[in-house]
């Protein structure tokens, strides 16, 4: 009897089959492929070529540049996240939905917009275009100018990942906390901190892999000079204007392998604390 | 988005507001997201509109811009679509099967999140040239991709897949299976289970993933540019025609195109939010 | 025509959930399972609805091999606890879905579908409901187009698990009388699980006192009631 029965929610064998490898070959074609490319490509001439690509002091100063960058954007998203989670998830005000929706506006923004918006406020035609110039002060094609378009594009990250999470959480804790005649600021680095720790923990990283890689938005701020004002993303692409296939795809893989080991990070996080992130990814 | 389950609430303030810090964190939300955010988005939106509306419309109507317009648009529907079979196929192999290597599937899944575009940019270049790896197969078959609107659409099916899987994966994995038995004793075979009750069901989750994976094509910019070839009224997006005219200082044609791809991304996220309320009333 | 239920086993892992289950009932009769919490009712009509595999045992209905048929050849209607309605669906559609997912040659015309699907819904005393969603039903006109369903398919059997848990003790006992009437108007064999042993004892022809994964006794309520076979049916029925 055993072998002929069919579980009713269980497709058959061969639909399973077909879907798999449907579900598997078109990942393969569009992602892993993609992916292999790039560390083929780079290592077309060797290790050392690559190597040297990386070193070299253009590649570098767009290194630094990025963390530069990434350093300022990402503490201040989570600073900013953290205060408006904060501010929605633990008190009652009306027209929550409505922050909440433009603080995800950025999400939906192009990131070309994203720059642009940069450039009509401080550009030369832009609204302080003048004063700037007067003052000799420069945002644009300069450090501030790609501080704030990656801020920009990496806006949402921490709040939108930490206000369904402390929602879920309620408030039942920090009442009692505050009850028994804890500071503010100490319930919150002892009640509410330690429940949202992986949660911040993983936001942060998935804010700082995209500060690390933004491309549209800082291409229409940096000016592209190369060796100051070119970020990684910025320097692939010269190089690779520039038919310098090798060094091109050397900063690349550097990339690519940032956001490898970001993605092993969120497994793991996942994995181990699936627990804790669950109300993070039921909205 | 923005699917925290938060109503725009007039509040009965039946309990007193114990939690401090209230006054502190949204009023540093809210400066800041007026300051990186809301200021910076007027600047765009009155803009083209110091031109009047006449102005604005000059601008818009070119036939560069439009089609640059009609290109991002509707290739990013055409790859929404697609990346909604392929993202209901990947999701349901993911929720309902067992395979070895499953945890790897699920995890690459995330690498266009986490690969920066550029880098994304420059691998499907190579790879849908005429000699790479791809692009070698297709050309003999008479297909071309790099440097055609074909390859816009291969560019912006890669960055949205994400989003049509990972809006899909909670929601399957949540759904209770008593409705397939219940078919499944109803007479139904598995295919017609899963045709009339599992995938309408998940309709409301399903257009959900496909606007927000729209959404990020319509304004994707730098995983397209390497592959598209950029030709002016054949594979020249929008994001890309707005660089352009910034390079040329014309700041109000750019203006004007980036408050329709704004004007378009605002309408998605009032269709996101309608989406999310429907599917809410679904449960 | 009748049930015969034949040493019917399930383990899940290793935690045996039934221990041989046997019972044979009538064509027509209307069997009631009590037990406590865990003692394997929902896993017994999960295996007669094809819902679940057997290990072993065997289950012979309308002489048919009952457990070597999948589910959707069975015409078993089962109604669940939680009504398990297509909530995209409006109740019409609803009632409607066994039928119009039959093969083209056994499916009845559109007209005959709607005809049908009145039919029903005044059978449940649901006539006004049928461009409804189910979340706009409360629990008992949910549970009732649920049994609607159920009914559409001219089922051989109908399979109860706990129908009438979620609602409140006076829609209970309503539509335990309906349910009974119903029964006996559509002449099928109802196998009705339940919480509640006065529920079972005042509409079921027989009960059967589930325990462990057993049946501890099996037959008509008056004699179960009068004649406790075991300590623990004894216990049960006086808690
Ligand atoms: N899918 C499953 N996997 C593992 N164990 C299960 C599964 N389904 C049921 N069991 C176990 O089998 C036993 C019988 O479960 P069953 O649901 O049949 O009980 P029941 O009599 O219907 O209980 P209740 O009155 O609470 O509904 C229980 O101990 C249960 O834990
Ligand atoms: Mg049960």
């Amino acid at each position: 009897m055993s072998g002929k029965f069919q579980n009713p929610t269980q497709d058959p064998l061969l639909l399973r089959i077909f879907l798999s490898l449907v579900a598997i070959g078109f990942v393969a074609l569009f992602l892993v492929l993609p992916l292999l490319i790039v560390f083929k490509e780079a290592l077309a001439d060797g290790l050392g070529k690559a190597f040297a690509a990386i070193i070299e002091p253009d590649a570098l100063s767009a290194v630094k540049l990025s963390l530069l960058a990434a350093g300022i954007a990402v503490p201040l998203n989570t600073v900013f996240g953290i205060s408006a989670a904060w501010a929605v998830a633990k008190h009652d005000f009306s027209g929550k939905t409505i922050l909440v929706t433009l603080i995800d506006l950025p999400f939906s923004v192009s990131p070309v917009v994203s720059g642009l918006i940069y450039v009509l406020v401080f550009g030369l035609q832009g609204w302080f275009g003048s004063y700037l110039l007067d003052h000799d002060i420069h945002i644009l094609f300069a450090l501030p100018g790609i501080v704030l378009a990656t801020i920009f594009v990496t806006f949402p990250f921490v709040a939108r990942e930490l206000i369904p999470l402390m929602v879920d959480q309620g408030r039942d804790e920090e009442e009692a906390a505050i009850s028994l005649g804890a500071s503010g600021f100490s319930t919150f680095c002892r009640v509410t901190l330690p429940n949202i720790k992986w949660g911040l923990l993983y936001a942060v990283l998935l804010c700082n892999a995209r500060a690390l890689g933004e491309f549209g938005a800082v291409s229409v701020v940096s000016g592209h000079i190369r060796g100051q004002t070119n970020t990684m993303p910025l320097h692939v692409e010269l190089l690779y204007n520039n038919y310098d296939y090798v060094g091109a795809f050397a900063v690349a893989a550097l990339l690519a392998l940032l956001a490898l080991l970001t993605l092993v990070f969120k497994t793991i996080l996942e994995w181990r604390y699936a627990d804790e992130l669950a109300a993070m990814h039921r909205h | 988005m923005s699917a925290f389950g938060l109503a725009l609430t007039p509040m009965k303030l039946r309990q007193r507001r114990v939690l401090p810090g209230f006054g502190l964190s949204l009023g540093f939300t809210v400066f800041y997201l007026t300051v990186i955010v809301l200021i910076p988005l007027m600047a765009l939106v009155i803009r083209p509109f110091a031109l009047g509306f006449g102005g604005f419309w000059t601008e818009i109507s070119t036939p560069r811009v439009l089609a640059s317009l009609r290109l991002s648009f509707g290739m990013a529907a055409l790859a929404a679509v697609i990346d909604s079979f392929f993202g209901l196929i990947i999701a349901w192999v993911l929720v309902r099967y067992r395979f070895a290597g499953k945890g790897l599937l699920d995890a690459l899944i995330d690498l266009p999140f986490a690969l920066p575009t550029a880098v994304a940019g420059i691998a499907l270049s190579t790879l849908y040239a005429p000699n790479g790896w791809i692009g070698a197969i297709l050309i003999a078959h008479g297909i071309r991709i790099a440097y055609t609107p074909w390859g816009v659409l291969v560019a912006m099916t890669f960055i949205g897949l994400p989003f049509t899987v990972r809006t899909l994966q909670p929601v399957m994995s949540e759904q209770s299976q008593d409705v397939e038995e219940v078919a499944a004793t109803l007479g139904a075979t598995r295919l017609q289970t899963i045709f009339r009750v599992v995938v309408p069901m998940l309709l409301p989750t399903l257009l959900t993933g496909t606007a927000m994976a729209f959404a990020r094509g319509a304004g994707e910019y730098g995983s397209i540019i390497f592959l598209a070839g950029n030709l002016p009224m054949v594979s020249e997006i929008a994001p890309l025609l707005i660089i352009t005219k910034l390079e040329e200082y014309d700041y109000a044609g750019a203006a004007a195109i980036g408050v329709v791809m704004l004007a378009a991304a605002f309408v998605m996220l009032l269709a996101l939010n309608a989406l999310q309320a429907w599917a809410a009333r679904r449960r | 025509m009748s049930l015969i239920i034949d040493s019917v086993a399930k383990r899940f892992a290793r935690f045996p959930a039934l221990n041989g289950v046997s019972l044979n009932a009538p064509q027509g009769a209307f069997v009631a399972l009590v037990g406590p919490s865990g003692s394997g009712k929902t896993t017994l009509l999960r295996i007669l609805g094809g819902l679940e595999e057997a290990d072993s045992g065997s289950v012979r209905f309308a002489d048919l091999n009952w457990l070597s048929m999948p589910a959707r050849e069975r015409k078993a209607g089962f109604v669940f606890q939680q009504y398990a309605l297509f909530k995209h669906m409006t109740v019409a559609d609803n009632i409607a879905f066994g039928l119009r997912v039959r093969p083209r040659r056994e499916r009845p015309s559109r007209g005959e579908i709607r005809d049908r699907v009145q039919e029903l819904l005044r059978l449940v005393q649901l006539e006004e409901f049928g461009g409804r969603y189910p979340s706009q039903l409360s629990g008992g006109q949910r549970q009732r187009v649920a049994l609607a369903r159920a009914l559409a398919i001219e089922p051989r059997m109908l399979l109860l698990d706990e129908p009438f848990g979620a609602l409140d003790a006076k829609v209970r006992k309503e539509l335990r009388v309906w349910l009974r009437h119903i029964h006996d108007k559509a002449g099928v064999t109802s196998i009705f699980v339940t919480h509640d042993q006065e529920e079972a004892f005042a509409v079921a022809d027989l009960v059967a006192v589930m325990n462990a994964g057993r049946i501890e006794q099996y037959g008509a309520p008056a004699d179960v009631r009068r004649d406790p076979k075991t300590k623990f049916v004894a216990e049960f029925l006086s808690a």
